[in-house]
């Protein structure tokens, strides 16, 4: 089959649109939070939630089990849960005699599990009669009502082998997903794998054709893939040639489509975010995306229907279709069957009408089966609603309920359960805000006299929270909140390496580099790191296994022992075996013209200088400045052939001009590569005008333009574990899932240059000379905090070092003290704080801990706002505090920033944690325990799985509940109404994210005393001087 | 004894196709108290019936005794409705008595095809129980039983084990007295059925045992009753180890 331009376009543009549901999925090496939601966010929360549990066959609300348990312990706001049920109640037409209010309310309170299921075969009358104990009503069931339920269930945008697998129970599924992860793994390994796919360059769809047709493996399994492959040249042309031969309707092959990516949303994900990553290493090597993706699966799907489709079995949608219509007793069956829903009792009987095949038996049995499961399903729901009538107090009014009645007071039910999961969540969220709201304080601060001794900028992240509180508890130190990056999007290269990590939010992309160089002479690779290598190399050997796995078993067995019995102290010992990083300095200063041009050089006449050495074995001492010179002018084109390389060198003038082409082209000494590295040169560190712009916004931000200390402590934030696949998980998300320490180091070289200061000074910033910007790191694995760059302080500064460092270990071991007792069992928990920091200690270094920290869990928080707002408040590190002083703002700019970058990174990482909690195993990564690493960029389950995308279990559930409370997003803007109003209008994804319900939006205005919360579509405002009411929220409107 | 007499035998004895004599009865009588006297009664009518012989039955026999019950082992894989599994698991290993008939000292078949039936009536006391619970004791259908009845999966487990004569039960012995009188081929035969035995025992207890499970509602073996199951178990067992496995 051959495709015109405009059809491969066409499907192109519909497998692009198809995947937009679909989560990108990032690279763990740098994990990035994100809504799994995040292509659905142009919906309402509620729907969206609706289509995403659709879609992913997910859960989008805890169990009802879960919330009353929350409401058991006062989690949830009661009189809100009364007042949404009155007003769902209100909603609906009035039943005689029925409260529905007390119904709806029983059902929340007492009843364990639904009452009406979303689809039953039984109706009112059944259920009435079994109410009454009568007999079941005779009335057959329309076969078009079943054809329709099968129509609905079995064809649609569901894929063929998912309506063949449930009607023959073939699990062509799972195998297709097998050979397809299979096939993903080989093509997309990033240096896991010793043998790599061949042909790689050409593409996913090319490479994996080119071994699909010589896998003899998947020939003896009767897969003629050949066949189906002959069919087209293109990807584009495969995908057409399968939907045409199932039968799928165009129209209907986008819907395809998007199941087809769900069904594997971690790769779908990961190979969408890929192949729109144009910078990314691998993927400019070895390109793939989600056309290629399609194409493989499907060519595989078909040869799997092929295969079995050779007994007499409905195989493609119109086949299928025509079952429906022609046998739908027998197709219901079968779907019961192998569906799992049948009725225990009748399994045996239905089981051999299928085996056998006669239509009359099946006919008989069909009726038999459907009466039975009427009369199951109905005495279910009579049951479960006698249960609710008594929790409501009304046995007698059910009892005289007629049928019809009966009928609307189920269908009102079974709508209520489908919505009581936002209900639920709204009145949480309700009690998180009173709360919140309770522990505000809108007083002005009085004036300080003096200046602080130390003031922090640590990063929003929730677990800032607890270690800030501490330190302003130990001693005069005043806080702030920023993004972890500060404010300065930077590509970093670090030392030793080659490639770039961005150290911002994934919104952006840093345009300067800043690269880190040795301020050390260089240092012989030490004996141990050299015996790591060959270990590793010989691990990955594929012989390994046959000659030497006696000797490096044991090698391993040691490792194994230490880590396991004594982690600290062998990990300590290990790390002594290994050289310190050599003390380096950030190249932050953009290069002039004629420092490049000089750099270009060193570079040209070193590279020329190896050549010469290498094609013509000189001797040093032989290879003089002239004749590099001579060569290089050449290269570039700058003169003609040089007669005293010749004869230095030994050549003919031939010789001469195959070594200059050799140079030009080899050794790329040319005017084009010259002009490329001038340009990448270019990128090179920030102008003293950028550096005053970030300082300037930076402080701005925060509300830090006077007052400066001597100390400006500048925190970026990491952890570290050992052992983890998700360790970036735990990093900064405001560095893109790295340490935040090179941030830190980053904004205060900038901040400490004199000149950077004097205009900041023109600017109305005045930084006295005393004041040192220090970079620092909060361990949040340990909570230990450290400074950097100590060899740069002035000495003046030196003799207060001692208190601050005896400041931030306080800190530090009050906040483990706080901190550890939620990871550890009730019987071990302590308390003392020098226990607790040692047990932190341990915690980083344990190889066996599946949960080093509890990372951002139990989020719940965004405050943006002057820190005297909720300094009184332990908000148990569940907030994400902004530093904000809107009288510093007069044109909203700084908050729309703050909207633009932190808040909506804050909404992932929130939305990541909400559904990883709702539903672990669809939207999170199941348990850590059974994971392994793929490719070097993700994780699986067992052996062979989707790529895990969420937050693992051992992330977000405790005990096999949720440790994380699952909320949206409490924002909270310190800003007079019109001015925050202003600034959510201006950024329209946020707006978006409001009027959508995907995050609760107060503001408080400290001038009126007034909140104001959008919710039900419009904002509503109440005086927040009822604070003494339990929900300041619920007071009704003055 | 006549070749006639034989095949009456084999009706109690089974040998395929008089073997659906049994399985019909058994699948077809719901009563568990029937089922459990089928089971205890049925193979000991044939045993009566081959004691009339004074010579061991001939090779003929042997191979079909051999062949009946790879045939039934083959099925019992994919069987998913717990008393015809039972009658399946019946039928293999009661023609295996054929086998141990033919031992120079065939003493204590009664005995031993008692081992056999012992654990095949426990199981069906349990598919009884799963029947009162669920409607039907199927496997598939509802699964997980361990997480909501795990009592009543511990028992289920061990004596399906016993069934499939995993030592140390009784089973288990009569399965080697069988083995060590056997011929090469028929040695090969009866590898072939424990392999048979024990892939769908497996598949059985996944069925039910293991998954998410959907039966938290359903309430679980009493611990008294648990207990009563557990001293039958350790009984048979422990019979099984002092007569057949020659420890008494």
């Amino acid at each position: 089959m051959s495709l015109s331009l405009g059809q491969s376009l066409k499907i192109r543009a519909m497998v692009h649109v198809a995947a937009e549901p679909i989560p990108f999925f990032w690279p763990m090496r740098t994990f990035i939070h994100h809504n799994p939601l995040h292509g659905l966010e142009h919906l309402p929360f509620t729907e969206a939630v609706q289509q995403g549990e659709r879609l992913f066959h997910a859960r989008g609300f805890l169990p009802r089990s879960a919330y009353q348990q929350y409401l058991a312990e006062g989690k949830v706001d009661r009189e809100r849960l009364v007042a949404r049920v009155a007003a769902f109640a209100a909603a609906r037409t009035a039943i005689p005699e029925i409260d529905l209010e007390r119904w709806l309310l029983a059902a929340l309170d007492d009843a364990r599990e639904t009452t009406c299921p979303a689809r039953s075969l039984a109706g009112a009358a059944d259920v009435r009669a079994a109410l009454d104990a009568a007999p079941a009503t005779a009335a057959p069931l329309a076969a078009e009502e079943i054809r329709q339920r099968l129509r609905a269930e079995l064809l649609g945008d569901r894929p063929v082998y998912e309506a063949v697998d449930a009607l023959y129970g073939t699990d062509i599924g799972s195998e297709l997903d097998e050979l397809v992860i299979k096939s993903c793994l080989d093509f997309f390994d990033e240096g896991q794998s010793v043998w790599g796919m061949p042909e790689r360059e050409q593409g996913f769809f090319t490479a994996w054709r080119d071994v699909a047709r010589r896998n003899v493996r998947l020939f003896l399994r009767g897969l003629h893939i050949n066949r189906i492959l002959d069919q087209a040249d293109t990807a584009e042309g495969i995908i057409a040639h399968v939907m045409h031969t199932l039968g799928i309707e165009q129209d209907r092959w986008m819907e395809c489509f998007t199941r087809e990516l769900a069904r594997l949303h971690g790769w779908a994900g990961f190979i969408r975010w890929r192949a729109s990553a144009k910078h990314y290493y691998w993927n400019q090597h070895y390109p793939g995306d989600l056309v290629d993706f399609m194409a493989i699966r499907l060519t595989l799907a078909l040869a799997l229907l092929n295969e079995r489709g050779r007994r007499n079995m409905s195989c493609t949608a119109t086949a299928i279709a025509e079952a429906i219509e022609t046998r739908h007793e027998e197709v219901y069956l079968r779907q019961q069957f192998h569906g799992g829903h049948l009725i225990p009792a009748m399994a045996a009987k239905v089981e051999r009408a299928l085996a056998l095949g006669e239509k009359r038996r099946i006919g008989r049995v069909f009726d038999e089966y459907c009466a039975c499961q009427r009369a199951d399903e109905a005495a279910r729901q009579a049951h479960r609603l006698r249960v609710l009538a008594q929790a409501a107090g009304q046995e007698s009014e059910l009892s005289g309920l007629a049928a019809e009645d009966l009928g609307r007071l189920l269908q009102t039910l079974r709508v209520f359960e489908q919505h009581e999961g936002s209900l639920w969540l709204d009145a949480m969220e309700a009690h998180a805000m009173g709360r919140l709201l309770q522990g505000i304080d809108l007083r002005t601060p009085p004036t300080r006299e003096k200046r602080p001794f130390v003031q922090a900028l640590f990063c929003i992240d929730t677990r800032s929270e607890r270690i800030r509180r501490q330190l302003e508890g130990v001693g005069d130190y005043q806080t702030f909140g920023i993004a972890g990056f500060f404010g300065v999007p930077v590509s970093f290269m670090d030392i030793g390496k080659g490639s770039e990590t961005h150290l911002c939010p994934v919104l952006l992309t840093p345009k300067n580099l800043v690269p880190e160089i040795s301020a050390a002479t260089t240092q012989d690779e030490p004996a141990v790191t050299a015996l790591e290598k060959a270990m590793h190399e010989l691990k990955e050997s594929v012989l390994t296994p046959f000659v030497t796995v006696e000797a490096i078993g044991l090698l391993f067995g040691f490792d194994m022992i230490g880590k396991t019995l004594i982690p600290q102290s062998y990990n300590r010992w290990r790390k002594r075996l290994h050289p310190d990083k050599p003390p380096t300095r950030l190249l932050l200063d953009k290069l002039s013209r004629e420092q490049a041009d000089s750099i270009v050089r060193a570079v040209q006449r070193a590279v020329i200088v190896k050549a010469v050495e290498q094609e013509f074995g000189l001797e040093p001492e032989r290879i003089t400045d002239a004749m590099i010179r001579e060569l290089r002018e050449t290269a570039l084109g700058h003169q003609q052939s040089s007669e005293l390389v010749a004869c230095e060198l030994g050549l003919d003038r031939e010789g001469e001009g195959a070594f200059v082409d050799r140079l030009r082209t080899e050794y790329r000494i040319n005017p084009s590569f010259a002009q490329v590295q001038l340009e990448r040169l270019g990128r090179i560190g920030f102008s003293v005008d950028e550096q005053t712009l970030f300082v300037g916004q930076a402080l701005r931000a925060i509300g830090l333009d006077k007052g400066f200390s001597r100390f400006i402590l500048l925190v970026g934030h990491g952890s570290s574990s050992e052992n983890n696949p998700y360790e970036s998980a735990l990093d900064c998300g405001a560095c893109g899932g790295n340490h935040g320490l090179v941030s830190a180091r980053v904004l205060a070289q900038m901040a400490n240059k004199a000149e950077v200061r004097r205009r900041l000074q023109r600017q109305g910033i005045d930084i006295p000379d005393d004041a040192w910007f220090v970079p620092a790191l909060h361990n949040t694995t340990t909570d230990e905090l450290k400074l950097y760059d100590l060899e740069l302080l002035p000495p003046s500064h030196l003799v207060y070092l001692d208190r601050l460092r005896n400041g931030l270990a306080a800190a530090s071991r009050l906040c483990a003290a706080e901190r550890m007792p939620t990871l550890e069992t009730p019987g071990s928990q302590t308390r003392d704080p020098s226990d607790a920091y040692r047990r932190a200690l341990r915690n980083a270094m344990d190889w066996s801990q599946v949960r080093p920290e509890w990372g951002l869990s139990r989020n719940a928080y965004f405050v943006i706002g002057r820190r005297h707002l909720t300094q009184g408040l332990a908000l148990e590190g569940r907030a994400f505090l902004h530093s904000y002083d809107y009288r510093l703002d007069s044109r909203q700019r700084l908050l729309a920033t703050i909207l633009t970058g932190p808040l909506v990174v804050g909404q992932w990482i929130n939305m990541e944690h909400y559904f990883s909690t709702v539903d672990n195993e669809s939207f999170g990564s199941g348990s850590k325990v059974y994971h392994n690493v793929a490719g070097r960029f993700g994780v699986m389950t067992g052996n062979l799985s989707d790529l895990r995308t969420g937050l693992p279990s051992q992330t977000v559930l405790k005990d096999g509940r949720p440790f994380h409370e699952p909320l949206r997003l409490i924002t909270l803007i310190e800003a007079p109404f019109e001015h925050a109003l202003r600034a959510i209008e201006s950024v329209v994804a946020v707006k978006h994210l409001v009027e959508n319900g995907w995050l609760k939006m107060l503001v408080v205005d400290p001038q009126s005393a007034q909140v104001s919360l959008f919710e039900d579509g419009q904002w509503r405002h109440r005086p927040l001087a009822s604070a003494t009411h339990p929900n300041p929220l619920l007071e009704p409107i003055a | 004894m006549s070749n006639l007499t034989y095949l009456l035998v084999g009706f109690f004895l089974p040998l395929f196709p008089f073997s659906i004599g049994f399985n019909v009865l058994f699948t077809r009588v719901n009563h568990w108290p029937l089922r459990l006297a089928l089971l205890l009664v049925w193979p000991q009518i044939g045993l009566a019936l081959l004691a009339r012989a004074d010579v061991p039955p001939p090779h003929w026999i042997l191979t079909w005794a051999m062949a009946t019950a790879l045939l039934y082992s083959l099925r019992l894989l994919a069987m998913r409705e717990l008393g015809g599994w039972i009658a399946f698991l019946a039928t293999a290993a009661w023609g295996l008595l054929w086998l141990l008939a033919q031992a120079p000292a065939a003493g204590g078949l009664s005995l031993h095809a008692l081992w056999f039936s012992l654990p095949l009536v426990m199981l069906a006391l349990l598919g009884a129980s799963l029947e009162r619970r669920f409607g039907g004791a199927y496997t598939g259908i509802y699964q997980g039983l361990a997480q909501g009845m795990p009592r009543f999966s511990a028992i289920l487990v061990v004596t399906v084990l016993a069934a499939v004569a995993t030592p140390p039960a009784p089973s288990f012995f009569s399965m080697l007295s069988a083995f060590l009188n056997a011929t090469p081929m028929l040695m090969l035969g009866l590898a072939a059925l424990w392999l048979l035995w024990t892939w769908a025992a497996a598949r059985l207890l996944q069925g039910l045992i293991v998954g998410p499970g959907n039966c938290r509602s359903q309430a679980d073996l009493k611990p008294s009753g648990a207990w009563v199951y557990t001293a039958a178990l350790v009984a048979l067992i422990a019979l099984g180890a002092a007569l057949p496995g020659g420890l008494a």
